[in-house]
């Protein structure tokens, strides 16, 4: 019935149809929903961003989904504390308590950190366990004395929820929730989370404000005596130091040695970033001095001495000394490095 | 003539017959049983409290006298290795299917039945202590049931931290005063494999061998492994002497969930990897 050239062109163009579609499969998903990337606003003089942001760049409704998560309750096994219970925005996303506290009161090994500039960072958390920020949210969810339940509770729990049903589909076509779009959503809102408009970050770019007297000379005296831990535009050089605080007396604790089993990590933590130190006290590890005033006190009168004290520290008979003056000083410096736009203060 | 026709055939097609029906019995795969005994020396151990009368006690070449409370152990990455030299991997990239919990207070745990293992003699098995770092991830969507198994922190079996599962967990007391033990055991590496960036690898492979052939098909063998916890303290890499306090070499308690003096106690229960490739394990016999 039909001629051999035919049947020829009829199977040519049900197999270009066939390939079509398998195309049209691959390609028309991703452009039927509209989710931008975000642009970072990347402070000049930063260092790059960490690798991980780039294979997960933050996107308009991945953001937002993310920022929802990292408020809702549910994600711990009683319904009470979200991530931003102990990651509270107006205290630079740290809390006031020396050490965290998850459900039912239950204390944490250490002092919850701040959360600022994490595209930045390398490391993560005290001993720097973590290397990619997709790789955190699942932690605090799991551990015992923070969130204590489970990755599938939560997605159990939340999985009906419409305004996420709504925010995945914007941000990623479909509504099924996973857990790595948990973590992926959370990571990109928290990349978003950059900090750089202190007094100190517009002096810099020339905006009009200068440092007052003592503030100018707290900058002096730290560049001198703090400059070469608290380095590079976000003050930290993200090197892990034993600094001879006073120690955890928890047995859990080992500070950096706790993940390389290098005995010269013993004790060694994390530089902290100084950027919006006025907001995040308590300090130390597990939130050993009240104030700012008090670290500088005891720096000043001498550290615990240990076989892997820093050597800064060692040069220096075991301190850093410093005269009342000069305290007054660095306080009044550091306080210009605090961003109350990105606290919302 | 026609006679001796008809026997040359049944002769022919007898056998055949017979070949074709022993095919049909025996099966293509069977079971095997791994059982795991867990000791102190000869002794299988019995767990008890501090003050408990009846728990298996062990002597260190230190001379330190210790029991323990609990001890609990993963094993994974299964591989049975045929006379040949085939490797015969089970589920070895899946931790619901491939890998379990061994866990002395539980009966049950101590028996690991491995399913639809292909007919054929075996003379050696290998597998892991604890989880090789690829699938080290704690994916509760991915592995719930070993998820559930590890822990869901019942048992403590996972590493929060660490975001990983521990390998080892043994609690007990130690010297005359019954002063608290406490040895957990996991990886803290990151990057891949072969590239770590940071961390230790605490999985280690093991290597044993049969004491006598596996022989799998009509019978389904029960291979009786010897975790000999005797090791613990007193093993071919290290002697170790345990001491209770805060200081970085105090390894009783503190820093124990830490990766510092942890190797030392891997290296003596699973081998360090290199010249001791069996660790703490044994073969105790084969039941075909």
């Amino acid at each position: 019935m039909i001629d051999p050239g035919m049947k020829k062109v009829f199977s040519i163009l049900s197999i270009l149809f066939l390939l079509q579609s398998c195309n049209r499969d691959d390609i028309v998903q991703p452009v039927s929903y509209n989710n931008p990337e975000l642009s970072l606003n990347i402070p000049t003089g930063f260092p790059a961003l960490n690798n991980s942001v780039n294979a997960n760049k933050p996107t308009k409704y991945g953001v937002e989904l993310g920022e929802r998560l990292f408020n809702d309750k549910r994600f711990s096994a009683d319904n009470t504390i979200s991530c931003a219970g102990c990651h509270n925005k107006s205290d630079a996303f740290t809390d006031n308590n020396a050490r965290a506290l998850g459900i039912y009161g239950r204390v944490g090994l250490r002092n919850t950190p701040p959360i600022q500039n994490m595209a930045f960072m390398k490391f993560y958390n005290w001993d720097g366990k973590i290397l990619q920020l997709e790789k955190q949210p699942l932690i605090p969810i799991i551990t015992h004395e923070e969130m204590n339940s489970s990755i599938v509770e939560v997605i159990d729990k939340i999985s009906d929820d419409r305004e996420y049903k709504d925010l995945l589909r914007k941000a990623f076509g479909d509504e099924s929730i996973t857990a790595d779009r948990i973590y992926q959503t959370i990571a990109q809102y928290l990349y978003t989370l950059i900090s750089a408009g202190s007094k100190y970050d517009k002096i810099k770019r020339n905006e009009g404000d200068t440092f007052t007297e003592s503030e100018a000379r707290g900058y002096q005296t730290f560049q001198q005596k703090c400059g070469s831990c608290h380095s590079t535009a976000l003050f930290t050089d993200q090197s892990f130091r034993n600094v001879g605080f006073p120690l955890n007396p928890n047995t859990d604790e080992a500070g950096r040695a706790r993940v390389t089993g290098v005995p010269a990590d013993y004790m060694s933590f994390r530089v902290p970033s100084l950027r919006n130190i006025e907001y995040t006290a308590p300090y130390g590890s597990f939130g050993q001095f009240p104030t700012l005033r008090s670290v500088l006190d005891y720096f000043d009168h001498g550290v615990l001495d240990a076989d892997n004290l820093d050597p800064v520290l060692k040069e220096n008979g075991n301190r850093i000394p410093l005269t009342e003056q000069e305290k007054e000083d660095l306080i009044a410096f550091m306080k210009t490095l605090s961003d109350p736009a990105f606290a919302g203060r | 003539m026609k006679n001796l026709r008809k026997y040359i055939w049944i002769a022919v097609v007898l056998p055949a017959l017979i070949s074709c029906s022993k095919d049909d019995k025996d099966p293509v795969a069977n079971n095997v049983t791994l059982h795991f005994n867990n000791t102190f020396k000869n002794n299988t151990i019995v767990l008890g409290n501090a003050a408990s009368t009846t728990a298996t006690t062990n002597t260190s070449a230190e001379g330190q006298v210790h029991h323990f409370s609990e001890l609990k152990y993963v094993i994974s990455n299964i591989r049975l290795i045929k006379a040949d030299g085939t490797e015969i991997p089970y589920n070895i990239n899946d931790l619901d299917k491939g890998a379990t919990v061994v866990n002395q207070a539980k009966n049950e745990t101590l028996d690991y039945t491995l399913s639809n293992i292909p007919s054929g003699e075996y003379k050696q098995i290998k597998f892991g202590l604890g989880v090789k770092q690829e699938l080290n991830t704690l994916d509760q969507t991915k592995f719930p049931t070993f998820y559930a198994n590890a822990g869901a922190n019942e048992t403590e079996m996972m590493w929060e931290w660490g975001a990983g599962y521990r390998f080892t967990k043994l609690e007990g007391f130690y010297d005359s005063d019954n002063k608290e033990m406490s040895i957990h055991t996991g990886s803290t590496v990151e990057g891949e494999e072969g590239a770590y960036t940071q961390g230790v690898d605490t999985y280690r492979d093991i290597t044993l061998n049969l004491t006598s052939n596996a022989v799998v098909g009509r019978n389904a063998p029960k291979i009786t492994i010897k975790a000999d916890f005797d090791k613990l303290l007193s093993g071919k890499t290290n002697t170790i002497k345990l001491t209770t306090g805060t200081g970085m070499n105090d390894n009783a308690t503190p820093n124990i969930h830490t990766a510092v003096q942890m190797t030392k106690f891997v290296d003596n229960l699973g081998g360090d990897g290199l010249s001791d490739i069996t660790g703490m394990f044994s073969i105790d016999g084969v039941e075909n």
